[in-house]
């Protein structure tokens, strides 16, 4: 491949993280953030590491998957579920609906993609 | 013989009611959802019903969930029942290292005695132990109630069994009623090598008054309405084996259709019918199956009075609620479990309220997530199965005063029987037809 280093740049599209590198400068952290320590999700698959721990709605969500009484979530959808245990009479709390339709929620159960 | 007779015979007429609905699936949406979903919604509808019924059985008892059990606390638990079977084929076995002696032939029945029965709710689940359930009468998919307690070894020993029971039934005027007739007819497998298109030509001809003089014409005038229920083509396996066919075999495949079709055209033009598909015909192997495509009676579909229906198929004549399957869920029901006749496995299916138990779990079903249309919410007054071996009817008493005709329907190809039920005291009899020549 007889290419120059100038053809690379046109077939290649360089783009520059600057934000991200911008991020790693600021944060300082006691432990290196590779090493198997307390806290580190290196052991773990990115699929299942959950990133938005902090993330209240999410957690209020995931509780509504897993609640029992409105039957399985896989393969269904969080408001689907929801008005299916509503016109099955279960009473699902309307704090769920309202956030499933009103801001940046998964609408997909916790499940999704993973199984 | 006179050809103009001064009076002309008129067809008595009935008002029709299609409650096909709850099976059609055109709406339905597969969003990756398993039968987990199914079995939700059939247990939840179930459930509410039992913990409604079980006050009036046994109030002093408490109700729990499954993962609630003590050991040696007499409750009442409600849920799903899986039976365990030995001889069930599992589609693991084909992997399995060890080639054991096993039949290659698999047995009509898969009972064995080793066979045991195990309840589920959402919580759990739990082996049912005592000798109250047998396990010969039960099949996987059916919600009960059942009152007793937990052992030191896990289990729980059944002391009682609360099944739904018959669902309530909406009351029929009993004006007094004239003479009508519906004919049941299922599995004429044109196409097929048993089948006799004489036979066939007989029954439509016997319908429309082609036959006989005007007192038999006039019995034929009482007949208002013909169902077909199931299995009315067969096509010879040899031409759907995934290979490309010939022009000369497409004419082959396309041949009972074309058949089947005039003869349905004579039976269109002069009363109305319903044909419904079964295991056989060109529609969706899951249940509920689908209407067979219109595309396939050019002739017959023209007319009004031909209806192309699910299976299972609900309708109303005058107010009187017919319910039938083309035979899938009885036979499905024969090889799980074991009864005197055919007729006791639709008794249980009513008493568990439910067309289709083993569904999906050895009968192929969609994956309905928001409901389970097989649920009997209310009672029919005639409930059909086709395609059995012979000819079979029974009237069926309720605690509650409900009268349900059940009705095993013959295959036509080969006893060339039809049942003929008449509509004003829901009496039946068999319309055999017969083309040995004897001499």
């Amino acid at each position: 491949m007889a290419t120059t280093s100038k053809n690379m740049n046109v077939f290649y599209r360089q783009k520059k993280n600057s934000s991200a590198s911008t991020g790693k400068k600021s944060t300082k952290s006691p432990s290196p953030k590779h090493a198997a320590t307390f806290g580190s999700d290196i052991t773990q698959p990115p699929a299942l590491v959950s990133h938005d721990d902090f993330d209240e709605q999410e957690q209020v969500l995931r509780q509504f998957d897993m609640n029992m009484a409105y039957g399985p979530c896989v393969g269904i959808t969080r408001l689907d579920r929801w008005e299916r245990a509503q016109r099955m009479g279960l009473n699902p709390p309307k704090e769920i609906e309202s956030l499933l339709r009103g801001g940046k929620v998964k609408l997909e159960s916790l499940f999704d993609g993973r199984v | 013989m006179e050809v103009d007779s001064q009076e002309q015979l008129q067809r008595k007429q009935s008002t029709y009611l299609s409650l096909d609905e709850n099976f059609e699936i055109q709406k339905e949406v597969y969003r990756g959802q398993q039968y987990s979903q199914i079995y939700f919604a059939r247990l939840h509808m179930m459930r509410t019903l039992l913990y409604s019924l079980v006050p009036n059985w046994k109030s002093h008892l408490p109700v729990c969930t499954v993962l609630e059990l003590e050991e040696g606390k007499e409750c009442i638990i409600v849920g799903t029942l899986y039976k365990h079977m030995k001889l069930k084929p599992c589609i693991l076995d084909e992997y399995s290292k060890e080639r054991s002696v096993a039949p290659l032939i698999k047995p009509h029945n898969f009972m064995h005695q080793d066979d045991y029965l195990v309840l589920e709710d959402e919580s759990g689940r739990v082996k049912l132990g005592g000798t109250k359930l047998s396990p010969s009468v039960y099949v996987t998919g059916v919600v009960v109630a059942l009152h007793g307690k937990e052992t030191s070894a896990g289990a729980f020993f059944v002391e009682d069994v609360l099944e739904a029971g018959l669902p309530p039934q909406i009351e029929r005027p009993l004006k007094s009623r004239e003479d009508k007739y519906v004919v049941f007819v299922s599995g004429l497998s044109i196409g097929s090598s048993s089948s006799n298109p004489l036979q066939f030509q007989l029954l439509v001809d016997h319908i429309t008054g082609h036959l006989g003089d005007e007192e038999e014409q006039g019995f034929a005038a009482e007949i208002v309405h013909l169902v077909i229920v199931g299995n009315s083509v067969e096509i010879s396996h040899g031409l759907l084996n995934g290979q490309n066919l010939a022009s000369k075999d497409q004419s082959r495949l396309s041949e009972p259709f074309k058949e089947l079709d005039i003869l349905l055209t004579q039976i269109a033009a002069s009363l109305p019918l319903d044909i419904m598909p079964g295991s056989s015909d060109p529609a969706n192997f899951a249940l509920p199956q689908q209407p067979l495509n219109r595309c396939l009676f050019p002739g017959s579909a023209t007319y009004n009075t031909f209806r192309s229906c699910t299976n299972p198929h609900c309708f109303e004549l005058d107010s009187i609620r017919f319910l039938g399957t083309s035979g899938q869920n009885i036979d499905d029901l024969t090889k799980y479990s074991e009864a005197k006749d055919k007729l006791d496995f639709l008794e249980r299916t009513l008493r568990w309220r439910h067309l289709a138990p083993t569904a999906p779990n050895t009968l192929g079903c969609y994956p309905f997530t928001d409901r389970d249309p097989f649920l009997i919410d209310s009672c029919p007054d005639v409930y059909f199965v086709g395609n059995q071996e012979k000819y079979e009817t029974r009237l069926l008493k309720g605690l509650e005063g409900q009268l349900v005709r059940l009705i095993c329907i013959p295959r036509f190809c080969e006893t060339g029987v039809a049942v003929v039920l008449n509509m004003r005291n829901l009496e039946c009899h068999a319309l055999t037809f017969g083309t040995q020549i004897s001499s």
